[in-house]
């Protein structure tokens, strides 16, 4: 493949580089510099070759009212879809008043009543919002109205998702990882085991999960609850709002723990075993050994998982498309839904990018607080 | 001395309940595959296969392994899948470990703005690359394999620069200083030094990357479908149906998940030793 | 510092991405794949370095071009894009032998695609967003013909053309089905086999609780429901339901809630003439009488259940009544179902002062205009569409016919008995409204149903429902509001 070509254009050249040898440190940098940029090629090539045309495109399109499979003409419209997108308002909601113009309260739970979220967020000019959600703030209640409810619900739900799968995968990939490289008894068959949820197609593995939340005792969950007395076994779990994201979470946890676990060996590996020897000797306790040592170490193999965890996390199609469909969306499901169900390309191109640079954002962060962005 | 022994329990109570979570699930995978239409609408569910009419007897069919294994499609997809995840992942690798070795090893200009640009590639949900990408393949008339390959490039590439680079950054310097003394160009410290040094970090990544390869479902649909004989594996289990529209053979696409990790699994045995015959000691301080 | 050196080169990166793409696609759109074929030969030649890369696949790269082409050797070869589901593939694989008999010039290719609607949706828009070729008839779904209707060539011209030699003309069809299939005038697809929702009930049970006849109204389903379900459970199966049907939030609900407030006189959402008619006072009452039936007649988790979720209950011999498509009637009476030969099927009950109404559901056949072969794809459409494959069809798999006469055809009802109790019902199926609201349908369904799974599930009434889907659509189309 074209890979061994470069490969065999590069191998010559710093063979004939060493007789350059007493030309200094410049002209073994230069070298040093063109080799890189060599060894970079290929990849850049291949990457510009098959990413430019489709990611310049959804750049392109996310300014335009394009639709799909239409012959309709594209218009140029700005930044019009991601004002759609992102335009969100929070309105204070008045109480409500009863009869004699006081504030009124529920009579049954003496709980204060407060207007419909539709009341303050649809007025006669201005664009339309919706309510995603009200909450209290300092004995107010407010509610947030946004012009496309479902993105803003999408993105919440995106980004709450993210953080906690991401967190608990790497708490516990890290230590299945720590258990599989220890002199544990049973880890060679763990060893294999682990990589066993991992290695199933989600797009299969989100059916037999779907399958295990079944609404009737065919489902695993409503069998187990029914026994342990907690429910009727007839509950509806993925229609249960408040149920989704931890069915979620839990799920990408069990899928994707297997590939945390396993970066995080590879990095384990790579610690040397005679610093451990030497903290040994100084009578460091193991809890203050993993502290200081192995999660310093470790730190750049983390960074690199987090970063791949989280793009995967925040890009999360699959599971929600068949676990959730149209009952819940992530951004990328939405951006799918937007794209073949409605058709609207520039509209679900904007909300490609906006993916797009949240996790840019979550890049950033990462290695700046992880210290490993700045080499050297 | 009490206090260890509290710890230790413990610690294998955490380990027992995590391997439960993780391979629960993949048990019930199987014990799923193990039943007939009928045993999967029985109520409640059973933990093992039993026996529908009400015995309780335990009752296994393999009928759903027989229907796996007659169906071509599938069993085509599994080779289709081999070579593309493999023909990908041995692109990524080669190429990716180049550039991982400029990142992470060598000095020059422009390194940061590189390895962003390459994590850029891949930022992007699936959903909206895949218009373009279809206009792209459609146009050079690209047939389904390579097309896949090409196009699972987008996300195992970047992910080998940047796991490879993290790795080779993390060896001591002085190994490429020292191999330089003797002589060694930078290539040939890449070659004879660098990658045997890291090979449990070139493994772990090859079968993370293979791995994203053999489970892609969405690009592979839209590639292989005017040429179905070059269906992957999650292609060929979503094309599984009933005997009439509707019916979701739910015991089959079970047996074929379970069937599918087996070649995964053999993968792993292979390569498990040097998953974790990593380095020792000495070997860092060549 | 480094923060706005990594922003500068971020947006030099997006300007290039972006000055490309619209130099790639400005002028000459990305769309016209097919148009410059001639182009395409080029670009091949040009991409040498590409395929020189991709040394181990050339091979692969030959062979495909061989039959890439529309021609094979002297052959025309026309693809249909079909469905994967077993039967149905081995049946289309039947027809396009016969046709082939009868034109030696012509090879039939058949493509199964996904069962899933939306991954097939996905592919075909793919296809129509490349102007590809590859695909010459496409089989659609019910609700698709008005978002597709621009790649359709009108199939009317063709009728005419071949009914005579295939036997079929425009008025064979049932109307409904020729109505939703036609769009600004244009008959842009053939009705092909077809679905609609059917009452199931448990004859044994109805005799054993003295019922001597299937429930004609909605209240008497309730009522008959409750009876057998108190009844069953005393007797010791606490999992037995008195109905299901399908309550999740998905495209099902919108068919069974529309045969509800259908059948209560409550109008079709969004009605042909497209004016939205879902605020009434009868499509209230029915979603009411559902949610009423939500922790009752049905399990709580009814809210959560598809097609597979109730058959499976029923066929487990767990439920007296069932709302489904007629699919279930075949797998009901298979060798390890608990109620084979315990059930027969009625139309679904009507509301007070209303009619009964079955959701319409079903497949089409549509040609492409991309098609290189426009005139033969559409004789293709119109054989695959007339009464001898569809008989055939009918005998052999169970698929139901979109032709009249053949509900009366002596060899299908000795095939299938329960055809002749469908006729009435196919007769007054109720199209989804998806020709009228095209290109929103998707969303005009989904406004519809997750508000009436707010109702089910008792997060809101049925009257704040009905409001909000009548707001979110005048948003969303523009239409008129009225009374149906």
């Amino acid at each position: 493949m074209s890979t061994q070509n470069p490969a065999a254009d590069v191998s010559p050249k710093p063979v004939a580089a060493p007789p350059s040898k007493k030309g200094g440190m410049s002209d073994l940098a230069k070298a040093e510099e063109r080799l890189a940029y060599l060894l970079l090629l290929p990849t850049l090539v291949i990457l510009f070759l098959i990413a430019i045309y489709p990611l310049g495109s959804v750049f392109y399109y996310s300014t335009t009212d394009r639709r799909f499979a239409s012959s309709q003409a594209t218009e140029f419209v700005g930044l019009d879809n991601y004002q759609q997108l992102l335009n969100m308002t929070v309105r204070e909601l008045p109480r409500q008043l009863d009869e004699a113009g006081q504030p009124a309260v529920d009579p049954d739970t003496g709980e204060a009543l407060y207007a419909r979220p539709n009341e303050v967020l649809i007025t006669d000019d201005g664009p339309r919002y919706r309510d995603v959600t009200t909450f209290n703030l300092l004995g107010k209640r407010y509610v947030l109205g946004a012009t496309d409810r479902d993105f803003i619900d999408a993105t919440l739900a995106t980004i709450i998702f993210t953080v906690l799968s991401v967190v608990l995968e790497t708490v516990l990939g890290l230590g299945v990882a720590m258990v599989v490289n220890s002199n544990f008894a049973g880890r060679g068959p763990l060893r294999v085991l682990m990589l066993l949820p991992w290695a199933i197609p989600t797009a299969v593995s989100s059916r037999m999960w779907e399958f295990m939340f079944d609404p009737t005792r065919r489902g695993f969950f409503n069998v187990v609850s029914q026994k342990l007395g907690l429910t009727d076994g007839q509950v509806s779990w993925l229609t249960e709002r408040a149920f989704q994201l931890p069915a979620m979470i839990a799920i990408d946890v069990w899928k994707t723990t297997p590939f945390m676990a396993l970066l995080l060996l590879a990095g384990l590996q790579l610690i040397p075993s005679d610093i451990y020897e030497a903290a040994d000797v100084d009578g460091a306790s193991k809890f203050r050994q993993f502290w200081q040592l192995t999660l310093p170490l470790l730190r750049p193999t983390m960074a690199v998982a987090l970063i791949f965890r989280t793009l995967d996390a925040v890009r999360v199609f699959d599971l929600f498309q068949i676990v959730l469909a149209e009952k819940r969306y992530s951004m990328a499901s939405f951006a799918y839904y937007e794209l073949i169900k409605n058709q609207k390309m520039g509209y679900a191109s904007a909300a490609s990018v906006i993916i797009f640079l949240l996790i840019f954002i979550f890049a950033v962060v990462y290695m700046r607080a992880l210290g490993v962005s700045d080499e050297q | 001395m009490n206090n260890n022994i509290l710890g230790k329990i413990v610690f294998y109570l955490l380990v027992v309940v995590v391997v439960i979570y993780l391979i629960f699930p993949f048990y019930w995978m199987l014990n799923t595959s193990f039943k007939s239409e009928a045993q999967l609408q029985m109520t409640p569910a059973t933990f093992v296969p039993r026996d529908p009419g009400g015995t309780g007897a335990i009752d296994f069919t393999l009928k759903n392994y027989q229907a796996v294994f007659q169906n071509d499609t599938f069993l085509r997809g599994l080779l289709n899948s081999l070579i593309v995840a493999g023909v990908t992942t041995f692109i990524a690798l080669v190429v990716g470990s180049f550039a991982a070795f400029a990142l992470g090893k060598l000095r020059f200009r422009g390194k940061t703005p590189s390895l962003y640009l390459i994590l850029a590639m891949t930022m992007f949900p699936q959903v909206a690359v895949l218009t373009g990408l279809y206009a792209v393949i459609n146009a050079l008339r690209i047939p389904a394999i390579p097309a896949m390959i090409l196009s699972y490039m987008i996300f195992t590439l970047p992910f080998t620069v940047w796991v490879l680079t993290s790795f080779f950054r993390g060896l001591p310097m002085e190994i490429m200083q020292s191999a330089q003394v003797d002589g060694a160009t930078p290539f040939q410290t890449f070659r004879m030094i660098l990658l045997p040094l890291t090979m449990p970090a070139l493994v772990t990544t090859g079968l993370l990357a293979f791995i994203a390869a053999w489970n892609e479902y969405l690009f592979a649909l839209t590639f292989t479908s005017v040429e179905p004989q070059s269906r992957t594996v999650p292609v060929a289990i979503a094309l599984f149906t009933g005997q009439v529209a509707r019916q979701e053979p739910f015991g089959e696409i079970m047996a074929a998940s379970v069937v599918v990790t087996i070649p995964l699994l053999i993968l792993v045995l292979i390569f498990q030793n040097k998953i974790i015959a990593g380095l020792t000691a000495g070997a860092v301080k060549g | 510092m480094k923060r706005s050196k990594l922003a500068v080169l971020m947006s030099l990166l997006l300007m290039a991405m972006m000055i490309l793409a619209a130099c790639g696609g400005g002028d000459d759109t990305p769309t016209d794949g097919d148009a410059s074929t001639g182009d395409d030969a080029a670009m091949t030649e040009d991409d040498g370095a590409m395929t020189e890369d991709d040394g181990a696949a050339t091979e692969d790269d030959g062979a495909a071009t061989e039959d890439d082409g529309a021609m094979s050797g002297d052959k025309q070869v026309i693809t249909v894009a079909s469905g994967a589901v077993g039967a149905e593939l081995e049946l289309a694989q039947n027809a396009a032998a016969m046709f082939e008999e009868m034109h030696p010039d012509v090879e039939i290719r058949l493509l199964d695609s996904p069962d899933l609607a939306d991954d097939r949706l996905g592919l075909y828009l793919q296809y129509f967003e490349t102007q590809s070729s590859e695909v010459d008839v496409y089989q659609i779904d019910t609700i698709w013909p008005g978002d597709l209707a621009e790649h359709l060539i009108d199939l009317g011209p063709a009728l005419e053309e071949y009914g005579e030699t295939y036997n079929i003309s425009r008025d064979d069809f049932f109307p409904a089905m020729v109505e939703n299939n036609t769009v600004d005038g244009a008959l842009v697809a053939l009705p092909w086999f077809t679905d609609a929702g059917l009452l199931y009930y448990r004859t044994d049970l109805m005799e054993k609780y003295g019922y001597d006849a299937p429930p004609a109204t909605w209240d008497e389903l309730t009522e008959m429901a409750q009876t057998i379900q108190d009844g069953e459970r005393e007797e010791g199966n606490q999992d037995f339901s008195g109905y299901v049907w399908q309550g999740n939030a998905y495209e099902g609900l919108t068919c069974d809630a529309l045969e509800w407030i259908a059948s209560f006189g409550g109008g079709t959402i969004v009605s042909p003439e497209g004016v939205i008619t879902i605020n009434n006072d009868n499509a209230v009452a029915a979603l009411e009488t559902a949610a009423g039936w939500v922790g009752t007649i049905s399990p709580d988790g009814v809210v959560g259940m598809a097609e597979e979720d109730a058959r499976s209950i029923w066929q487990a011999g767990n439920a007296a009544f069932m709302r489904n498509w007629p699919y279930a009637y075949s797998l009901g009476n298979a060798d390890d179902s608990a109620v084979a030969g315990l059930f027969d099927v009625s139309p679904l009950p009507a509301g007070p002062g209303g009619s009964p109404a079955a959701a319409l559901g079903g497949w089409q056949l549509a040609v492409s205009k991309y098609s290189q072969n426009p005139d033969l794809a559409s004789e293709v459409a119109v054989f695959l569409a007339g009464p001898e494959v569809q008989k055939m069809r009918a005998i052999d798999g169970s698929l139901n016919p979109t032709i009249e006469a053949l509900y009366e055809d002596a060899d299908v009802l000795e095939a299938n008995p329960f055809f002749g109790s469908l006729f009435d019902v196919f007769a007054n199926a109720v199209a989804r409204p998806s020709t009228a609201t095209a290109p929103n349908y998707a969303e005009t369904s989904r406004i519809f149903f997750t508000n009436v799974h707010e109702v089910l599930t008792g997060d809101t009434d049925a009257q704040t429902a009905v409001e909000n889907i009548e707001l979110d659509l005048e948003d969303l189309t523009g239409f008129e509001v009225g009374q149906p």
